[in-house]
């Protein structure tokens, strides 16, 4: 590693109480779970933190625990734990197949499930030395005005990498949120904002402290498409979440990532309800996705691939998990 | 002819001498060195892609405290390069900048934080000129010149015909051609660069360590540059994270790491980022290849016209052999009886392009083995038998002057054919699943060496026996991970018939070893191989004639294997080599031999202008059979398994082979698959190893690696080379075996998962228009 992080201070605090105090105590200072995410954007120089926190020896952000209508998984739970946890694995089947393949296996031992949901959007202007951004004359996203994916627009559309976001929300996930007034819960969807720049709708502060999953009643899965089967990014992501009765759509989620700025649960989802998936209703799933998915040029790999890889997973989990539900009841 | 698999019966070869270094974490690369008390090296580079400079200023970054020294273009005007026709380059930028990151000044600071300060300071400005960053913009009417004598931003032009073309064509049943075009890619070698430089003052000498494969053409270009006496630097090449021809030319930041150090009089370390690896680039250009073949309804091939044009980036680099070897290499595979090229090297405000294993002929290789699989199934013929019906007979002389002594293709043939069941499964396997397979071919070390070419001899291996009862080899040849040493010890054991943990191999240092021309063209086994039986039959002469006077018996008489020397038909009056090795000692002191090898002039290469390059004493050979899984929905490709042969003559260490066999054929499935550099405006949008795809474990299938010894007369026990040969079958063998699984024939490497959804969906497209056509 020859590109530099800059000198700073890290202190551990003990609890989620002192984290946030010490956050909202030092303008510039940043949380540090696993770091994969924000080591790398250090050396980019794309954030100048003067103090870490590392949250790493809280013991309440480690913990997976039961409860009685669901399960809680603490932020701070790596990515490689959780992929490993039986019930996880036995009941939310998505968010399994979606933490056993972020990354690769050491980024999975060092980064965790709240780094995973905060993880900074990405792009191919603002992913970059220090040296090249300033070459590119900076981009809107950091330092500079002008987006150079969509020259004539006012908005940043880096999108959303996480794997684990979509993979949550199909299930019914919440967030419990830690700040200076205590904690509060939002569903996991509006943590999110359609916006590059600033897609994590936190306050000063405030930190993920777990994630509640209701009681397990669907079957799930979540696959993506990247270049490569390992390390790299998505370039589009998809989570279902499907409960058949009878031979037929009781629910059905569909969760999307890569794609846009942020996370997102597909509109319209509800035309699968009371029908059996045929091949129709898919053609109706790849319409939805194909109208409510915007990649825009931030990978170097096509934005109108993404659009119809997205679509195309969609349609092949959807099937898959319509037909594991029939053989299983039958 | 004996073809065995690898790690077969005959001998499974040895683990490499360096090995245990490596895996226990003991070897010490370039930035493992001590430098505890060096001064931390730091390049500014260009964020323009072309403007003449009007201002630099250092002054600033040199007055700041903890700065020690710093150089620019200013300090060294004498160009460097690997051609003496083409050197156009300087280690900084003088009077004009070409592409985004070429160097342009460096600092020589306390620490790593002070010096990227230092380089915050320099004011740096030009007048922008136009910047081009395809051949076809930079080649159109009117463009500016990147250097003032290559008009056209033409480097090199090539125009070679050999045989009767017209005719060809004519006797031709198909004539098919084809446009495919390979993306630029990049060694992506897992050691980034890393300079090690030492100026002493007091004796005015230099010692760099360097990554460089080339340690000599280091050596030569650090005297030119710095302007100093040779014999007062030292190279040493310390291990080495990978090659693959990103360092097989002197690089600028091992010359301005040396620059530096002399300014500051001690000692500087530079270590590059992945970024700067990629800015310095010097690998696979992006390639348009146009193609035409005429064919015999029997798969005769009666002629081959190719046009090739390489977008070489900014500077001359390796450029005009890359562009030479693309065409020499139609040549010494397959028996063409006519065969017409015509090559363009392109500059461009892009990195300069370099070589990289399989040197030129990749991308060539590749069209033409699609090429060739689509006029098979055009002709309804098995693409085995298309090969087959065209194999050269060893020993001949190619159109091109181009001498083949040995050739095993067809046994590669005949052996991934039937490992791979290729006629029992072909054309019955499921739709998404495909077999495709391609033939490749590598020189076995370009025979006439450039700069070095004074009649001196290619390759030169010492000897010194001592009391001690070991043996070193010396040699400068550079083991950069390939198995050079090892190969070398082999050599020397074998021929004196002494076990190899006698013997020390000392690699690599100017100030102890002979003079080497380095690790490229595949050159080592067969030069420094030759070179090293030679020394050691000097070494054995003299042994055996100690043991004779010690047996009283003439020296003819003598036989020695495992240690052990007797007189031919007694082995009970036997000597152990301890024993003889005293005799010899005690007559003479240390004994010190001294071999060589040269490659003669008939094997130079043709006699046509270029014609040198392509010249070689050995070719290998290799063919492969690909098995693929395609996705069409999600356009993802899956690699099940390759089978893939190599003739390397003979194989000096099967273990080794079968290694370099098996990273020839990954490295030619990451060009195939995934990898290809991405430049917006100049600025590398591939320069991590996120964005720059080199394929991972997940992608790694299992390769079963086939050795096929053809015995060549002249290689060091009939060996050629090993390491290059395998690679460029690969991307061709992808290609048709995706054609194979859904019918779709891609003319873009690489296949990545949008390209292919892309050609899959202009296929769906095509048959709509044909339906509406056909309803109408």
């Amino acid at each position: 590693m020859t590109a530099l992080i800059p000198r700073l201070r890290v202190v551990r605090p003990r609890s989620v109480e002192e984290a946030v105090a010490a956050r909202c105590k030092h303008l510039a200072s940043s949380y540090i779970a696993g770091g994969t995410d924000l080591l790398v954007n250090l050396r980019h120089q794309l954030r100048s933190p003067e103090l870490l926190i590392d949250l790493s020896q809280i013991d309440e952000l480690t913990e997976i625990r039961g409860e009685d209508q669901g399960i809680r998984i603490g932020a701070g739970v790596s990515l490689a734990k959780l992929a490993a946890h039986l019930t996880v694995a036995a009941d939310y089947q998505a968010v399994k197949e979606a933490a056993e393949t972020i990354a690769a296996p050491g980024h999975r031992v060092l980064g965790t499930v709240g780094g995973n949901l905060c993880l900074d959007t990405r792009c191919i202007f603002y992913n970059q030395s220090g040296w090249w951004r300033r070459a590119n004359g900076y981009c809107l996203k950091h330092l500079g005005d002008v987006c150079h994916v969509a020259p004539q627009g006012q908005r940043c559309h880096a999108p959303f990498t996480g794997d684990l976001a979509p993979a949550l929300m199909v299930l019914g996930a919440e967030v419990e949120i830690a700040g200076l007034q205590g904690r509060r819960w939002i569903p996991l969807p509006n943590l999110y904002v359609e916006d590059g720049r600033a897609h994590v709708a936190l306050a000063d502060g405030e930190l993920i402290v777990a994630v509640h999953l209701p009681a397990a009643g669907w079957r799930s899965a979540y696959s993506k498409v990247r270049v490569r089967g390992a390390i790299d990014y998505p370039l589009a992501g998809v989570a279902v979440a499907l409960a058949v009765k009878d031979g037929v759509t009781r629910l059905l989620q569909i969760g999307l990532t890569g794609t846009n700025s942020r996370p997102f649960l597909l509109s319209g989802t509800e035309v699968a309800i009371g029908r059996a998936i045929d091949d129709s209703l898919l053609q109706d799933i790849d319409r939805l996705v194909q109208k409510q998915v915007q990649p825009m040029r931030t990978t170097i790999v096509s934005a109108q691939y993404r659009r119809l890889a997205a679509a195309a997973i969609a349609r092949r989990l959807t099937e898959r998990l319509f037909l594991e539900s029939i053989s299983y009841a039958s | 002819m004996s073809v065995s698999q690898a790690a077969g019966a005959r001998l499974k070869g040895v683990p490499l001498i360096d090995g245990l270094e490596k895996v226990t974490g003991r070897a010490r690369y370039t930035t493992d060195l001590d430098h505890a008390d060096a001064l931390v090296g730091r390049i500014f580079r260009s964020p323009v892609s072309h403007g003449e400079m009007i201002h630099l200023n250092v002054a600033k970054a040199r007055a700041l405290e903890g700065v020690v020294a710093v150089v620019t273009g200013d300090d060294c005007p004498h160009p460097y390069g690997v051609l003496p026709i083409a050197m156009n380059e300087f280690p900084l930028a003088r009077g004009r900048v070409r592409y985004r990151g070429e160097p342009v000044a460096a600092v020589a600071a306390v620490d790593a934080e002070t010096a990227a300060r230092a380089l915050e300071l320099i004011e740096f400005s030009v007048r922008e000129l136009p910047a081009y960053y395809t051949s076809e913009e930079a080649r159109a009417t009117g463009a500016v010149q990147l250097h003032e004598n290559k008009p056209g931003n033409l480097e090199r032009e090539v125009h070679h015909e050999f045989g009767d073309l017209a005719q060809g064509f004519a006797a031709a049943d198909l004539v098919r051609e084809e446009q495919i075009n390979c993306a630029e890619i990049n060694h992506a070698q897992i050691e980034p660069h890393a300079c090690l430089a030492a100026f002493d003052p007091l004796s005015a000498s230099l010692t760099v360590q360097s990554v460089s494969q080339v340690g000599y053409y280091l050596h030569l270009m650090l005297s030119q540059c710095l302007e100093m006496d040779s014999s007062r630097i030292r190279v040493v090449k310390p291990f080495i994270g990978g090659g693959f021809g990103a360092r097989v030319e002197v690089l600028n930041f091992e010359i301005v790491t040396a620059l530096l150090a002399r300014a500051a009089g001690g000692k500087v370390m530079m270590q590059l980022t992945r970024e700067e690896n990629f800015l310095t680039h010097r690998a696979r250009p992006q390639t348009n290849v146009k193609l035409r073949i005429g064919m015999r309804r029997d798969g005769r091939i009666t002629a081959c016209q190719c046009e090739v044009i390489q977008r070489g980036g900014a500077y001359a680099g390796y450029g005009i052999i890359t562009i030479l070897y693309a065409g020499a290499l139609l040549h010494g595979i397959y028996d063409i009886p006519a065969v017409k090229y015509d090559g363009y090297r392109v500059y461009t405000n892009l990195p300069p392009c370099g070589a990289m294993r399989g040197h030129g002929s990749v991308n060539v290789r590749h069209a033409i083995e699609c090429g060739i699989d689509r006029m098979a199934r055009e002709l309804g013929l098995d693409p085995f038998e298309v090969r087959r019906v065209n194999l050269l007979h060893a020993p001949t002389r190619t159109l091109s002057g181009l001498i083949v002594n040995s050739y095993g293709l067809g046994n590669c043939l005949d052996v991934v054919e039937r490992a791979s069941g290729w006629r029992e499964r072909i054309g019955k396997l499921p739709r998404g699943k495909g077999l495709g397979m391609a033939c490749s071919h590598y020189v076995s070390g370009a025979s006439k060496p450039i700069h070095f070419s004074t009649g001196e001899p290619h390759a030169v291996v010492n000897l010194k026996l001592d009391f001690d009862g070991g043996i070193t080899a010396l040699t400068g040849a550079a083991d950069i991970g390939q198995g050079s040493s090892t190969m070398v010890a082999i050599a020397v054991g074998e021929t004196i018939g002494v076990s190899l943990d006698r013997i020390r191999v000392v690699a690599a240092d100017s100030a102890v070893t002979p003079k080497d021309n380095g690790a490229y063209s595949s050159r080592i086994t067969f030069m420094v191989g030759n070179a090293a039986i030679d020394a050691a039959n000097k070494l054995k002469a003299i042994l055996v004639a100690a043991a004779a006077s010690k047996l009283d018996a003439r020296a003819e008489d003598i036989a020695c294997a495992g240690e052990t020397f007797w007189v031919g038909g007694a082995e009970q009056s036997s000597l152990h080599f301890a024993d003889v090795a005293k005799a010899a000692l005690a007559d003479r002191g240390t004994i010190t031999v001294s071999g060589a090898f040269t490659c003669p002039p008939e094997y130079q290469g043709g006699k046509h202008r270029g014609g040198a390059v392509g010249g070689t004493m050995g070719f290998s050979y290799a063919a492969q059979v690909v098995e693929v899984t395609v996705d069409e929905a999600t356009g993802k490709i899956t690699v099940d398994k390759v089978w893939a042969a190599l003739d390397c003559g003979r194989a000096i260490n099967p273990l080794a082979v079968e290694g370099q066999i098996q990273g020839s054929v990954w490295m030619g499935m990451g060009q195939a698959l995934s990898e290809e550099t991405r430049y917006v405006q100049g600025l590398p949008m591939h320069a991590s190893l996120l964005e720059y795809h080199v394929p991972t474990i997940a992608e790694s299938p299992p390769i079963e690696a086939h050795i096929v010894e053809s015995h060549d007369p002249f290689g060091p026990f009939g060996a050629k080379e090993a390491s290059e040969g395998a690679l460029a079958g690969f991307p061709p063998a992808l290609v048709n075996a995706v054609a194979n699984a859904i019918g779709v024939d891609m003319d873009e490497l690489p296949l990545t998962p949008d390209r292919v959804v892309e050609a899959l969906v202009e296929r769906r497209r095509q048959a709509r228009l044909a339906s509406i056509r056909g309803a109408a």
